[in-house]
């Protein structure tokens, strides 16, 4: 009896993490295919390059964790910028530009993991960042430690306020008006081009706290670009491309999921069960479960 | 006249539209015979477009039913209407404009194999729509009217029984309004047609009978003279919009 | 159809060139895997440049019929051209019954779908070693006989050049014909095509049964020339690979396949000191083409040419 409560314990927590982990990435993905119509097929490496780099400044520099993830956030801005300025803005005014997004993504997918293979893959086979606090509590009769308490509760706090800014500020008005309806947004005055901008950099920047939040918790290897990219693409089409509610909750249920299924068996079974998911929704309903 | 008993080109019965909760069509009854042109007429938001692409095909109706010559067209693809006759124009201009203008009447020819028009047919319409100068040009680069009498020749290769024409002088400068108007005229030689409007003027001179569409319903239905004197029609239309 | 001297005599050429590196088993290997290539994106082509979508489950189809012509050929003790066809066909037909509920879909969806599917069969041939011996890969694979003889060297390069020239007729034809020209008013405006009495769903399907002949027949003569096969051999990348030929080239052009193919396929070998980073350049180049180039180097010859007339 025991020991099936700590494994069922250990199971929602990871159910948990797992899900914020994978809600924030979806939603960041979600965000920037509704708004620009960028579906980024590259997210995954954008997740494994932040948990990289935050590895690299925490082993070789000697940072501890929680510097090392704020100078990846506050760079990743930057790359953010710099991506949008030379590779996506070309195309804003394209009417296809989605099918030329994925390709580029796609693209850039290969030249991103390459880099990966020959740098960080010859200097360790498997990462991870130290706990950002030490120490372990009881909550009632299971043992969690801090630092996990922590990235969870940093991870909830970041989708609450994700939701807030979207639901409430200026900001995320724009973006789910330029969403819903380009042309009435232009015409209301919006300036589409600058929204683009910022919701890449915020989806992208999601993506990036994902994969440092991630890092936190668990060790990983380079392949969780690959299965993070294509659980990313399935929890937004499930949810319904644009639509962040759709990627929080499926989020949640892909990670849940995960963790259970991880009990039985080998995580690629689950990650064959979301591209099977993917291809049922894409061809029996394309606009996904939270899109009307 | 037509022979009692004819059976009508087009029939519409009880036809109704809806997404979620809205009616874009409400239970929208006539009847349209192949020797006379019919027009539509309606606000914007009314339901002409909705109603056009119901007939052609693009959406699927929520109830009623709706027949071309006889034949239940429920179900039918647009393709598959091309079969029965029935063809379309859009309200915005729509060729290949990066295929020749040549090229995309060949495309439009592909439909029959064997027994298309004749060449004697096909080179009398390109000669009525003056299109011989243009045969070797760019599809977008040639001018709007120029597009549009493209479209026609499109579908008059396409031997069609009725030719749908949703707001077919959309865009035109007002000297070219009046020839269309006069090509459209002389179209009726060839092929019944249905013109969807929003404005009277031109439904005023092609129609020999009105359907006036508003918010998804039919109002009234009757010769351009008797539209134009109904008190209803008056009321809710004719009042705001330029007749 | 009119056949113009300056195409005859590359045609030649293709054929004869074999004959040259008859010798030299390096470069003679590498024509072999160009023609191979030439083959496949010309196939690509037919649906992505005539018909405008991207099927990145054309590796897939390939692996399907190596892996069932191996199969067969062991299983059925059969010779490898009766085996041959029956494998190309299998292959075929999973493939158009794969894309099938798929090629209602627009654009990127299409690809989308195309992708998760070339994900699931690269999954299988990896998880699913009955057939195909997972990861490891079957290897020794025996050359083809032609009247007891093995097909080897110069031999199996001549063949797959006829290939390679067969593929690029069919390819003109079907460019010439009505089929072609539907094709292209599906890729210019599907809903007008419909408009025009064209059957939209219909004719993507024959498309992609073409094109899927193309990936299978090809993926047989690359088990049996190459001599060994792995779920590697058909994954994503592969199937990206040949999408660069096409794109780099120039789509909706003859040639521009195979100009690309020409151009792209013999470097990895040739520059083997570069392999680590063949990943990156390839992904250099995909973006590049994307955005600077949609047209692929024919492509951009062709407007340029037309400008300037």
């Amino acid at each position: 009896m025991d020991s099936f409560l700590l494994l069922l314990a250990s199971t929602v927590s990871t159910g948990l993490l797992l899900g914020a982990v994978f809600a924030l990435v979806a939603a960041g993905v979600t965000i920037v295919y509704g708004c620009i119509w960028l579906p980024n097929a590259s997210n995954g490496q954008f997740f494994l390059l932040s948990a990289l780099v935050a590895w690299g400044l925490t082993s070789s520099y000697g940072l501890n964790s929680f510097t090392a993830c704020l100078l990846v956030l506050i760079a990743s801005v930057g790359l953010s910028l710099l991506f949008e300025k030379l590779l996506f803005r070309r195309l804003y005014n394209v009417p296809d530009r989605n099918i030329s997004y994925f390709v580029i993504t796609l693209g850039l997918t290969q030249i991103m993991s390459g880099i990966f293979s020959m740098t960080f893959a010859k200097w360790s086979d498997q990462f991870s960042l130290p706990p950002l606090v030490s120490g372990v509590t009881m909550i009632g009769p299971f043992p969690m430690t801090n630092n996990r308490i922590l990235v969870l509760g940093i991870a909830y706090l970041s989708i609450a306020l994700l939701f807030i800014l979207l639901r409430y500020h200026p900001l995320g008005r724009a973006l789910r008006a330029v969403f819903q309806n380009r042309e009435a947004a232009l015409l209301r005055g919006v300036d589409v081009h600058s929204i683009y901008k910022i919701s890449f950099v915020l989806g992208s920047s999601i993506i990036y706290l994902g994969g440092l939040l991630y890092a936190l918790a668990y060790s990983f290897d380079l392949t969780i670009a690959w299965t993070m990219s294509i659980t990313a693409f399935a929890i937004m089409i499930v949810g319904g491309p644009g639509s962040v509610l759709g990627a929080l909750v499926i989020g949640l249920v892909f990670g849940f999921t995960q963790a259970i299924v991880s009990n039985f068996t080998s995580p690629t079974v689950a990650t064959f069960s979301y591209l099977i998911a993917m291809l049922l929704i894409l061809l029996v309903k394309p606009n996904g479960l939270f899109l009307k | 006249m037509n022979q009692p008993g004819a059976i009508p080109l087009l029939s519409v019965k009880d036809l109704t539209l809806r997404f979620g909760g809205l009616y874009a069509l409400n239970k929208i009854n006539f009847e349209m015979h192949a020797n006379e042109s019919l027009g539509m007429i309606g606000p914007n938001g009314s339901g002409k477009s909705s109603f056009v692409n119901v007939l052609t095909g693009h959406f699927k109706p929520f109830s009623g039913e709706m027949q071309f010559a006889g034949q239940s067209m429920l179900g039918k693809s647009a393709h598959q209407l091309v079969g029965l006759g029935l063809c379309r124009t859009y309200q915005a201009v729509r060729v290949f404009g990066n295929l020749s203008v040549q090229r995309n009447i060949d495309t439009a020819r592909l439909f029959f194999a064997e027994e298309g028009i004749t060449e004697h047919q096909y080179a009398q319409y390109l000669d009525w729509l003056k299109l011989t100068p243009v045969l070797g040009k760019t599809a977008k680069d040639i001018t709007l009217f120029e597009q549009r009498k493209l479209e026609l020749m499109m579908r008059l290769v396409l031997k069609p029984k009725l030719i749908m024409l949703d707001e077919p002088v959309g865009g035109l400068a007002t000297s070219e309004v009046s020839e269309m108007i006069q090509l459209l005229h002389e179209l009726k030689a060839y092929s019944s047609v249905f013109v969807i409007e929003h404005t009277m003027r031109v439904i005023k001179e092609l129609a020999d009978r009105v359907v006036v569409l508003i918010a998804g319903e039919k109002i009234a239905d009757g010769p351009p003279s008797q539209i134009l004197s109904n008190q209803r029609v008056i009321k809710e239309y004719l009042g705001s919009a330029h007749a | 159809m009119k056949i113009k001297p300056l195409h005859a005599l590359l045609t030649l050429a293709l054929l004869v060139l074999p004959f040259l590196f008859k010798d030299n088993r390096f470069l003679g290997f590498i024509l072999g895997i160009t023609y191979l290539n030439i083959f496949w994106a010309t196939g690509m082509n037919i649906l992505y440049g005539f018909v405008g979508l991207m099927p990145l489950m054309f590796a897939a189809i390939s692996g399907i019929a190596a892996y069932a012509l191996l199969y067969f050929i062991a299983e059925w003790h059969i010779n490898f051209w009766f085996a041959l066809p029956v494998a190309t066909l299998f292959a075929s037909f999973i493939g158009v019954l794969l894309g099938l509920p798929s090629l209602r879909l627009k654009g990127f969806y299409f690809t989308l779908c195309s992708l998760i599917i070339q994900s699931t069969l690269t999954l299988a041939f990896i998880f699913f070693p009955k057939f195909t011996n997972g990861d490891t890969g079957i290897n020794q694979i025996s050359p083809p006989l032609w009247f007891g003889e093995p097909i080897k060297g110069y031999a199996f390069e001549c063949m797959l050049a006829l290939m390679a020239v067969v593929g690029i007729g069919v390819s003109y034809f079907v460019y010439q014909s009505n089929l072609g020209q539907r094709f292209v008013a599906i890729r210019e405006d599907d809903v007008l095509a419909e408009s025009l009495g064209i059957n939209v769903v219909i004719n993507r399907v024959v498309a992609f049964f073409i094109v899927s002949l193309y990936a299978a027949l090809g993926g047989c003569f690359y088990a049996t020339y190459i001599g060994f096969i792995s779920p590697r051999s058909f994954d994503v990348l592969s199937s990206l690979n040949i999408w660069l030929f096409v794109a780099f080239g120039g789509k909706a052009t003859i040639a521009g396949p195979v100009i690309g193919s020409i151009l792209l396929a013999p470097l990895p070998f040739l520059l083997q000191s570069l392999e680590a980073y063949k990943d990156i350049l390839s992904g250099v180049l995909i973006v590049l083409i994307t955005l600077l180039m949609p047209g692929g180097i024919y492509g951009t010859y062709l407007a340029w040419r037309n400008a300037n007339k």
